[in-house]
């Protein structure tokens, strides 16, 4: 019996403990020092790149995506939350890539934390819209459960021209937070899409002379946006974006037959997923298996080597070229 | 037209390891099944799947190859299992639900320190028998052949043990040893299973041919031929059927598992009447 | 009177607890012996030590028999009705386990496995029931498979630990009487345990009467012509053995 009280004594106390440290929890506010530089976390990796060309070391940015980890399903931790409310400028895409950031904008109410979403004024696609399935029966396209993106296509930073409207905000959200060198990022911002705008030039003219104008792609077709502006068609086996178990086996023979009947010498991957498609496909039709990156998140390596969005656009454009030739 | 649509299926490399595999497969979570099921220790098969879990997010964690990393830590946890039954005095649902649920909530630490759930975990969760790749099929060919071998050497023996292990005792057999070769062996199933149907789905492999068997067997063997009939016929139905229809592969083989227990139960009951 | 096993000084301990101790008596080939005492004597405790179920504390348990292993002793375990009508096996199925005992690795069935089956279920009047599935069998049908189970590896020993508790009066009788049956004609050796003091009585040749320790073993003679018996159990539970048996 004595034990027991003993034992309930202890549970007691150390329930008490727990309580009262948790109370202690005060709000932490982001504070920024006269000559402290700005910091900046923005969600996926273009937007990081986008701010380290308009605001160089002026500012400390990084981005939320661990180094080789797949977007889709990325939930922040508390730790991740709570950085963001001490940083001073927080940037995302927008509320179909990140469906979790409301969340974090309901937190910082009240706070001196700015947030800045990148797809604000962009005519954002259905999903639907520029899906392309060829059966042999007539299928139409149901809502799939896994929709986290509610039927909105989120990646919109493949298509450079777009690329400037995110850079645009990008600038107005750090003259906000940083008025005094508005002049330097306004500029900077200028010859920074005026790059984009170069790529899209690049990419328009070196893509104009196609015949064969259909990506095969063994993955998660990310390059809607890209594909609507460079006048393309694609074929995947996954409808939507979120992270599928499996494809179903039609669509699978589905690819395998095109790439066989076009005589494609490519088949197309995405980024940071184990290609376990593409290699179904490749051992089946002999085809060469090519990574296309979209660009959400890199791998520490192109981390550690500074690569940029426009290189790995560069990347792309030269990988199309080389299998739809 | 929908035979036209089958030769043309086998053409591909895929469809044809997912037969061979499914097959395989299935045939030893229906020889397992009956005796797990007659054993009351149905849930096992849930469990274990659970317990898969939690070593595929680790192998994931860890960038090794989920199956070499999965069998033998579901092994221990079948031991594991089976030592809380006869130890710590649980009765075996218990037992597996306490090692089951343990297993998730550290597969969920696990995730989230590869900071969330990705693709890969996912396919587990679910199956992806479509994309197996050819090391995988060799080792679930080469386990699935073994599991069957022991399956049938010890057939009779395990016959007795589970209909009445006193008895069994009585007649020289190690019953304890058998428990744990059950257990090994519906761990090693469970482990190359989660392939094809996934976590969420494989215990309905194990449980489903052995209870649509025993609306209608007429006797032990004749259990074990219905079992491994329905089995077999589900995944092949299951494969052709998604190919043709366009469905998810696992879950339309267990959809074809659960249709031939509605068949046998009617039968059994209009012919009771 | 070729004696068949040995039972010497045997102790057996639960625990602290002491079940059984200095237990000494022989098993004759063609005996009947009828295993008595009340609840918590041993008498189960007994069986299970015989048969190699529990550990012995002390003492020893010998086979006179000239053959390299252990005989086959037949089992009739107490409860053994199976109740689980949903266990999918046949009769026949279920005594041909019966036949696994001397079988080493895969135990696989033969040709003449089948045959042994099929002449016990012949030899307890069974044999119609052969494909049916155990559980849908009556009370005194599934103790007959049972038995049948328990025969069909030819055993030198048959052992039953409360065969009739579950079974109405009038199967039992019949039960009784094919058991007898079986040790006059077919001199099959049985140690019998039961609380039914009538029917112990009634059938078996010997009575083995236990409270922890042998407090009888002989004859039946034997028993209704002591003094020591008379004063232990009292004249009138003495006299109500003896008159069933006669």
């Amino acid at each position: 019996m004595k034990n027991q009280k003993i034992f309930m004594l202890v549970l007691f106390s150390i329930l008490l403990v727990l309580l009262f440290t948790g109370c202690d929890q005060a709000a932490e506010e982001p504070v920024t020092e006269e000559g402290e530089k700005l910091l900046i976390i923005t969600t996926l990796f273009p937007q990081y790149d986008f701010v380290k060309q308009i605001a160089g070391d002026k500012v400390i940015v990084t981005f939320l995506l661990p180094p080789g980890m797949e977007p889709h399903s990325f939930e922040p931790s508390p730790r991740d939350i709570a950085d963001i409310q001490k940083a001073d400028l927080f940037i995302y895409t927008g509320a179909y890539m990140e469906p979790w950031a409301e969340r974090i904008i309901d937190a910082a109410e009240g706070k001196t934390l700015l947030i800045v979403d990148t797809s604000i004024g962009i005519d954002l696609m259905d999903e639907d819209d520029h899906h392309h399935h060829h059966h042999d029966e007539d299928e139409h396209h149901d809502e799939d459960e896994h929709h986290e993106h509610g039927g909105k296509d989120p990646h919109f930073w493949l298509d450079p021209l777009l690329a400037k409207i995110m850079v645009d905000h990008i600038v107005e959200g750090l003259i906000q937070v940083d008025p005094d060198h508005e002049g330097y990022y306004r500029e900077n911002g200028e010859t920074y899409k005026q790059q984009l705008q170069d790529l899209h030039d690049k990419i328009d003219s070196s893509l104009a002379g196609l015949e064969n104008r259909t990506i095969l792609y063994a993955g998660h077709f990310a390059f809607g946006y890209f594909a609507a502006r460079y006048d393309l068609d694609h074929i995947s086996p996954y409808e939507g974006f979120a992270p599928d178990a499996e494809p179903t086996p039609g669509n699978i023979a589905e690819l395998i037959k095109r790439v066989n009947e076009s005589n494609a010498k490519v088949i197309y991957y995405e980024e940071l997923i184990e290609p376990k498609v593409a290699k179904v496909v490749a051992e089946q039709t002999g085809a060469e298996m090519v990574l296309l990156h979209g660009a959400h998140n890199v791998t520490t390596d192109e981390l550690n080597s500074g690569i940029t969005y426009i290189q790995i656009m560069e990347d792309n454009l030269a990988k199309l070229l080389e299998g739809l030739q | 037209m929908y035979f036209d649509l089958i030769v043309e299926s086998l053409e591909f490399d895929f469809i044809r390891r997912a037969l061979l595999v499914g097959i395989l497969i299935s045939l030893c979570c229906a020889f397992l099944g009956i005796f797990l099921v007659l054993r009351k220790l149905s849930m096992i098969g849930d469990g274990l799947a659970h317990v898969s879990f939690a070593t595929v997010a680790l192998a994931l964690f860890l960038s090794a190859s989920p199956l070499i990393v999965t069998i033998p830590l579901v092994v221990l946890a079948s031991f594991a299992i089976l030592a809380l039954s006869e130890k710590a005095g649980l009765h075996g649902d218990a037992a597996i639900g306490l090692v089951s649920s343990f297993s998730i909530a550290l597969g969920v630490l696990i995730a989230s320190l590869a900071r969330g759930f990705n693709v890969d975990l996912m396919s587990y969760l679910f199956g992806s028998i479509l994309v197996i790749s050819r090391a995988e099929v060799i080792i679930s060919v080469v386990l699935s052949f073994l599991v069957l071998a022991v399956v049938i050497y010890y057939f009779n023996s395990l016959f007795v043990v589970t209909y009445d292990e006193d008895f069994a005792r009585v007649l020289g057999l190690n019953t304890r040893v058998m428990n744990y070769l059950v257990a090994i062996l519906t761990a090693v199933t469970i482990s190359l299973g989660i392939r094809v149907v996934g976590t969420m789905l494989i215990s309905s492999l194990i449980v489903f041919p052995t209870v649509t068997a025993l609306q209608v067997s007429k006797g032990f063997k004749s259990s074990i031929l219905i079992a491994v009939t329905v089995a077999v016929v589900s995944v092949i139905l299951g494969v052709f059927s998604s190919y043709i229809f366009n469905l998810p592969t696992g879950a339309t083989i267990v959809l074809f598992n659960g249709a031939f227990f509605l068949i046998s139960f009617l039968v059994r009951r209009l012919r009771l009447v | 009177m070729t004696p068949l096993m040995t039972i010497e000084d045997l102790a057996v301990r639960y625990g602290k607890h002491q079940v059984l101790s200095g237990i000494s008596f022989v098993i004759n080939k063609g005996d009947y012996i009828g295993v008595a005492g009340p609840n918590g004597s041993g008498k189960t405790t007994l069986i299970k030590a015989m048969l190699g179920l529990l550990p012995v504390a002390e003492g020893q348990i010998s086979f006179n028999n000239n053959a390299a292993h252990d005989p086959y002793i037949g089992y009739l375990p107490q409860k053994a009705i199976q109740s689980d009508g949903l266990f999918p096996a046949t009769v026949r199925e279920v005594v041909a386990m019966g036949l696994l005992a001397p079988k080493k690795g895969p135990r696989f069935y033969n040709a003449s496995d089948q045959e042994k089956v099929g002449k016990v279920l012949k030899r307890l009047d069974i044999d119609d029931l052969s494909d049916h599935k155990i559980g849908s069998l009556s009370g005194g049908q599934q103790q007959r498979v049972l038995l049948a189970r328990a025969l069909a590896g030819s055993p030198s020993l048959l052992i039953l630990d409360e065969p009739t508790s579950a079974l109405d009066p009038q199967i039992r009788e019949s039960f009784y009487e094919l058991l007898g049956d079986l040790n006059r004609v077919d001199g099959v050796t049985i140690l019998l345990v039961s609380h039914d003091m009538a029917s112990i009585g009634k059938y078996t040749k010997k009575l083995l009467y236990l409270d922890r320790r042998v407090i009888f073993f002989g004859t039946y003679e034997e028993f209704c012509s002591s003094e020591e018996m008379s004063s232990y159990f009292g004249p009138l539970s003495q006299h109500q053995i003896c008159w069933r048996h006669s």
